[in-house]
């Protein structure tokens, strides 16, 4: 399931929904949940505008999901991805995979985020305590930790 | 959407520096990705050095080497920076 929403989220509301749906078929669930940044090397994070590509973005995650469920023995994926106007240590993004092992959830959970950070269609704006704006650029270790999952790719 | 255009949609600092965030384009025919890239660069000579940003042809990332054709939906941006 996936959902991308300007809303907050209640990630325990979130757990506790996806184990009825899984009942009797997981022993395992495994979550991710990012925030806004509240720390930085120089000066900390006021704000984060979150623009995004309509569609295309549900799309691009719900394949990603896909592609985790058939490589790794999992029962339910929820991805949840929000949009706008952001302030510091706020929930960004809540990945929750539920399974019978812990092993292939785990390794589905960190997949999925790693994928989305190249895939989903998602481009953030930071503006600094001093006022200050910039459009956050792709950081190379993100790019290269997609790769290790598809070396041959 | 006619036969002879595509519809461009451009995103975050794309959309920024071309101050649009949706044109539709007339083409002539079929066209590559690079050689789009190209006449967008021509276009908006702020955007350059237009190598670097991506492609989205009807919603699905696409190489450069991909053929647009007239209908598509061409979406421009930098890379992704969600999660």
């Amino acid at each position: 399931m996936v959902i991308v929403q300007q809303a907050d989220f209640d990630s325990a509301a979130l757990v506790a929904q996806l184990r009825e749906r899984t009942a009797g078929k997981a022993g395992a669930l495994v979550t991710f949940t990012g925030y806004v940044r509240d720390y930085a090397p120089d000066q900390p994070t006021r704000s984060l505008y979150l623009e995004h590509y309509p569609g295309m973005c549900e799309r691009e995650i719900n394949d990603i999901c896909a592609a985790a469920q058939a490589r790794w023995d999992v029962t339910e994926i929820l991805a949840v991805h929000r949009h706008g106007e952001l302030q510091q240590k706020d929930q960004i993004v809540f990945i929750a995979v539920a399974g019978p092992h812990r092993g292939d959830a785990f390794r589905a959970c960190e997949y999925v985020i790693d994928a989305l950070k190249t895939r989903a269609p998602f481009w953030k704006r930071e503006t600094l305590a001093d006022g200050k704006q910039f459009w956050v650029q792709q950081r190379d270790a993100d790019a290269d930790k997609t790769q290790q999952w598809d070396p041959q790719q | 959407m006619n036969g002879t255009a595509i519809n461009v949609l451009y995103f975050a600092q794309v959309a920024e520096l071309t101050r649009l965030r949706q044109e539709t384009w007339p083409i002539d025919g079929p066209i590559t990705g690079a050689d789009w890239l190209a006449r967008l660069e021509a276009r908006y000579p702020q955007l350059a050095p237009t190598r670097r940003l991506k492609l989205a042809v009807n919603q699905y990332h696409v190489p450069l080497n991909t053929v647009i054709q007239p209908g598509d939906e061409v979406a421009v941006f930098e890379p992704v920076t969600g999660g």
